[in-house]
C-alpha cells in the first residue's frame, strides 16, 4: 500500500520534473537561436550602449564551441579519473591511493586561470590550453567519487560474488561498477557543471566559447554582452544538471 | 561426500584452524559450531577457498579439489550467507540465476530452474521474479539466498550463519524450511552457526570446534549423551539436556491415532476430538489438567504438525494447559494426536538411538 503510494508520488514528482526540464530546454534552444529577436529589449534596458547585442559571432556557434570544450575536457577527466579510481581500489594499486587522491586535490586547488597561464607557453593559444586546464580541474570529483562509490559496495555482497564463483573481472563489471555507478555519476555531474562554468575563461586565451561575449562585455564595459553570455552559460549548466539528476536516479537500487 | 584432511590456517604465525579433518557423507547435514573465534567460519570458507588454505586437502566426491582454480571450485559448491549477500541491483530471478549464468546454461534451462527453485521455496514466480532484494522481507531474502546457492545443483552447499540476521520467529520458519529442503534435495550441507538450538534443529552431524581444533565430531544425540570432554559437556549445557533431547525428536515419531470417542477409563486421560465436515479438529473434550470434563475450542496456537519438534509440542501443551495436541496435515485435517504421556517415551528408546529426522 505505502509502496504504491510512494511510487505514485514519485511518478507525479518525476512528471513535474519533466515539465520543468522541457521548458528549460526549450528556453535554452530559443535563446541560443533567437537572441537577436531580443535586441529591442536590450536596447530599452541599456539605452546608452551603441551595440546592445553581441554580433561578432552567432550564439549558436558559441554554444556549440562551448559544449565542444566541455565535452572533450570532461571525456578526458572522466576517462583518467575513473581509470585512476579503479586502479587505486584494486589490490595492486591500493598503496597509491593517498598519492593519487592528493595529486587530484592539488589539481583542484590551482586556479584554472593559473593553469591557463602555465599551459599557454607550452601549448599555444586557443583550444588546447583550455582543454588542459579544464581536464585537470574536473579530475578530482571523478576520482573521489569513483573511490567513494566503489567503497559503498557492501563486503557481504563482494563475498557473495566471490563465493558464487565470479572472477575478479566479473565482480568488477557485474557487481562493483553497477552498484558504484550512482556515486560515480554524481562525481561526473559535479565535474561537468564546474567545467561548464570554467570553460568561459578559455576565452581569455582565445578559445571560442560562451565566455567570448562575456569577456568582451567585461573588457568593453558592455553589460548587455555579459548578460547574454551569462544567461546562456547559466541555462546550459542548469539543464545539464537536471539531465544528470535523472541519469543518477536510474542507478538507485532500493536506496 | 566431502572430506576435509588436516585443514590448517595460519595467520601471522598463529594457527587459527589447526589440523581439522572430517568426512561428511552425501546427504548429511553437518553443522560447525563453537564459541566465537573458534575457527568455524574460517574452516567453512576454506572449503570454497574464500580463505586460502595454509595446509591440508579437500576431497570432493573422490576428486582432490585443493588445486582446482578457485572460481571453478566455487561453481561446484553452493554458498549462502546473510540476506545482505544478495545483489541489490539484480531482480530475484537474476540473483537466483547467478551461477547458472556463469556456467553459461541456455536461457530456457535457467528460466526453468529459477521457477523450480522459487516453487521449492514457496515464492510465487509471478509475484517475486521481478522484485528487487530491498522489496523482500528478511525471510524472503534469505530464501532467495539459499535458492541462489542451490541453483546450479552444487555437490555441496555451504551456509555461513545464514539465519543470523532474521528475527527468531522467521528463523524458526526458515529452519523448518531448511529441514524440508534438505530432505527433498538430499544435498550435502555444511552449516556454520553459534546457536546450539539451531544446530540441534538441523544437524545430522555436529562438529564442535574450540581454539581452532575439532573437539568432537558426532551425531547430535551422541554429543549430548557421550561428550568427549568437559568442554563439550559444558557447551551443550546440563540443566536442560532433557529439553534439548526433545528438540531432536519430531512429532511424527510420537504421534498416535486420534481418539474420536470417549472410551478410556483412566481419570485425566479420557478425551475425544470433535471434527468439522472437512475433518479439521474444532473441539477437544476433556484432557485438561484443571477440569477433565471441560470442552476446549481448538486453537491454531496449539495445533501440532508432524515436522514440529517435541520440544515445541511440549511447550505448547504446558503453555495452553492441555494434555494432548491435535496433529494435522497441510490441509488442517486431523491425522493424529500427541500427548503428555507420549513425551515420556512411547518409543521407550532411552534417548540414544532413535531421534534422527526421517530423511
Amino acid at each position: 500500500m505505502s509502496g504504491a503510494a510512494r511510487s505514485a508520488r514519485q511518478l507525479r514528482a518525476a512528471s513535474a520534473g519533466n515539465g520543468v526540464l522541457l521548458i528549460l530546454i526549450a528556453l535554452l534552444i530559443a535563446l541560443t537561436l533567437g537572441m537577436a529577436q531580443l535586441e529591442p529589449l536590450f536596447r530599452a534596458l541599456f539605452p546608452d550602449l551603441g551595440n546592445p547585442l553581441y554580433a561578432r559571432d552567432s550564439f549558436l556557434n558559441l554554444m556549440l564551441a562551448h559544449i565542444g570544450l566541455v565535452l572533450v575536457s570532461s571525456l578526458i577527466s572522466v576517462t583518467i579519473g575513473i581509470a585512476a579510481g579503479l586502479f587505486v581500489t584494486r589490490p595492486v594499486g591500493r598503496e597509491f591511493e593517498p598519492m593519487v587522491s592528493s595529486l587530484a586535490a592539488i589539481g583542484q586547488t590551482f586556479p584554472p586561470a593559473a593553469v591557463l597561464a602555465i599551459a599557454v607557453p607550452l601549448a599555444g593559444f586557443g583550444f588546447t590550453p583550455t582543454i588542459i586546464a579544464l581536464s585537470l580541474y574536473g579530475l578530482l570529483p571523478v576520482i573521489q567519487n569513483t573511490i567513494a562509490g566503489l567503497g559503498t559496495v557492501p563486503q557481504t555482497t563482494l563475498e557473495a560474488a566471490r563465493g558464487n564463483g565470479m572472477s575478479r573481472w566479473q565482480i568488477l563489471r557485474r557487481v562493483e561498477l553497477p552498484l558504484a555507478m550512482r556515486v560515480i555519476i554524481a562525481g561526473i555531474r559535479v565535474s561537468v557543471i564546474i567545467n561548464i562554468g570554467t570553460a568561459t575563461i578559455g576565452s581569455t586565451v582565445g578559445a571560442k566559447s560562451l565566455g567570448t561575449p562575456l569577456i568582451a562585455g567585461l573588457v568593453g564595459n558592455n553589460l548587455a554582452y555579459v548578460i547574454q553570455g551569462a544567461l546562456l552559460v547559466g541555462l546550459l549548466a542548469i539543464v545539464t544538471d537536471l539531465l544528470f539528476e535523472r541519469l543518477e536516479r536510474r542507478y538507485a537500487f532500493g536506496g | 561426500m566431502i572430506e576435509l584432511q588436516g585443514l590448517t590456517k595460519t595467520y601471522a604465525g598463529k594457527n587459527v584452524v589447526e589440523d581439522v579433518s572430517m568426512t561428511l557423507e552425501t546427504g548429511e547435514f553437518g553443522v560447525l559450531i563453537g564459541p566465537s573465534g573458534c575457527g568455524k567460519s574460517t574452516t567453512l570458507k576454506m572449503i570454497n577457498r574464500l580463505v586460502p588454505l595454509s595446509g591440508g586437502r579437500i576431497i570432493l566426491n573422490g576428486d582432490d579439489v585443493t588445486e582446482l582454480p578457485a572460481e571453478q571450485l566455487r561453481r561446484r559448491i553452493g554458498y549462502a550467507i546473510q540476506s545482505t549477500g544478495l545483489f541489490p541491483h539484480w531482480s530475484v530471478a537474476r540473483n537466483i540465476a547467478t551461477v547458472p549464468q556463469l556456467l553459461k546454461w541456455p536461457k530456457s534451462r535457467i528460466d526453468d530452474r529459477v521457477d523450480e527453485l522459487m516453487a521449492m521455496f514457496h515464492l510465487d514466480p509471478a509475484e517475486f521474479r521481478h522484485k528487487y532484494p530491498h522489496q523482500l522481507s528478511g525471510g524472503q531474502a534469505q530464501r532467495v539466498g539459499v535458492a541462489r546457492a542451490l541453483a546450479a545443483d552444487p555437490e555441496v552447499l555451504l551456509m555461513d550463519e545464514p539465519f543470523g540476521a532474521v528475527d527468531p520467529i522467521t528463523r524458526e520458519a526458515l529452519q523448518a524450511e531448511m529441514r524440508r529442503v534438505h530432505r527433498q534435495t538430499g544435498k550435502t550441507i555444511v552449516f556454520v552457526t553459534h546457536d546450539m538450538d539451531e544446530a540441534l534443529q538441523l544437524a545430522t552431524r555436529i562438529a564442535l570446534l574450540n581454539g581452532g581444533r575439532l573437539v568432537q565430531y558426532d551425531r547430535p544425540i551422541e554429543m549430548m549423551v557421550k561428550p568427549a570432554d568437559d568442554f563439550v559437556r559444558e557447551f551443550f549445557g546440563q540443566a536442560d539436556l532433557g529439553l534439548k533431547l526433545l528438540s531432536r525428536r519430531w512429532v511424527h515419531q510420537y504421534q498416535r491415532p486420534p481418539s474420536l470417542a470417549h472410551h478410556a477409563t483412566l481419570p485425566g486421560l479420557d478425551h475425544c476430538w470433535r471434527l468439522d465436515d472437512a475433518g479439521r479438529p474444532i473441539v477437544l473434550e476433556g484432557a485438561r489438567l484443571d477440569d477433565q470434563h471441560r470442552h476446549t475450542d481448538v486453537r491454531a496456537e496449539w495445533i501440532a504438525t508432524p515436522e514440529m519438534s517435541m520440544k515445541e509440542a511440549l511447550s505448547r501443551m504446558v503453555w495452553y494447559r492441555v494434555m494432548v495436541l491435535p496433529v494435522v496435515d497441510e490441509t488442517g485435517k486431523l491425522i493424529g494426536e500427541v500427548g503428555m504421556q507420549g513425551i515420556m517415551g512411547i518409543e521407550s528408546d532411552g534417548g540414544l538411538h532413535a531421534g534422527e529426522p526421517a530423511s
